[in-house]
């Protein structure tokens, strides 16, 4: 078991950087998966983040109820694009579940990096940030990172509902478009109760 | 041989595993398909430039109110 856990930690680390260089090819690949394990090593990252953040936030939820809401919501996500494949799909075209839950797992190391480094710049340079030029040189970087994160996890987002269902620009933009609908008043929801300031993770 | 024939297979199911995007107008596929070249393979080359240019735009736009969305964004953790 140790063995086979440390090969799919090796695998995850190979993904992850292959994701940055070619993540058209890399996403393919991950769609067909099979490995059990990276699964394992992916949401224990984001547990270990929900740990972390709770020293630094003020009256937090405990982490592993955080966890679970996690659990929940990208579960949420998951069956909500194999159900709504299922009902754009004719029968020829059989997708596995699996699938999107392996390739929507790696589209959370955009966040799991932004939330990360957000939450160390909050130790390190903590906001509010001024209006002197050091201030404002900060906030455009800030702001150029978040987008160019913002962006690969469009991109990463795309191609995992792209490959795991199997369809064409046009329906996978559909699908997305009808997620976000439900989706957006359910962030606002959970907002509400401070269970996700922002509900990408 | 019969495993370098196993494998071109296996890629060869793993490549055509999905259909190529046709958007109905040719022009736009064509258009399509010459935008995402380069978002599949090393996307950050042109994405850094692009956020970059994108956040100088929005603070020549906005000023002082691109400051206190990164005070904001801080605090979203």
């Amino acid at each position: 078991m140790a063995t086979d856990l440390i090969s799919s930690l090796i695998l995850v680390i190979r993904n992850f950087v292959l994701l940055i260089f070619s993540p058209y090819k890399t996403m393919r690949k991950i769609s067909l998966e099979k490995d059990y394990y990276q699964l394992l090593i992916i949401s224990g990252l984001v547990f270990l983040y929900f740990k972390f953040i709770y020293f630094l936030r003020d009256k937090p939820y405990p982490a592993t109820l955080i966890f679970l809401f996690f659990l929940f919501n990208f579960l949420l996500t998951t069956s909500f694009f194999y159900l709504i494949n299922k009902f754009f799909n004719s029968k020829k075209n059989e997708t596995s579940f699996f699938s999107y839950i392996f390739t929507f797992c790696y589209t959370l190391f955009p966040t799991l990096i932004w939330f990360l480094s957000t939450s160390m710049l909050y130790i390190f340079l903590p906001p509010p940030r001024t209006f002197s030029n050091l201030g404002k040189g900060f906030s455009i970087f800030f702001i150029a990172y978040s987008l160019s994160l913002l962006i690969w996890k469009l991109i990463l987002v795309y191609l995992a509902v792209r490959f795991s269902s199997r369809q064409t620009f046009f329906r996978v933009f559909y699908m997305i478009i009808l997620y976000l609908i439900w989706f957006i008043p359910y962030s606002i929801f959970l907002y509400q109760f401070k269970l996700f300031r922002i509900p990408f993770i | 041989m019969k495993n370098i024939n196993f494998r071109m297979r296996q890629k060869m199911n793993e490549v055509f595993s999905v259909e190529p995007n046709d958007l109905g107008v040719s022009f736009m596929t064509d258009f399509f398909k010459k935008i995402t070249i380069y978002l599949k393979t090393a996307p950050f080359v042109f994405v850094v430039p692009l956020t970059i240019l994108i956040s100088l735009f929005l603070y020549i736009i906005f000023g002082g109110l691109l400051v206190r969305l990164v005070t904001i964004l801080q605090y979203g953790y």
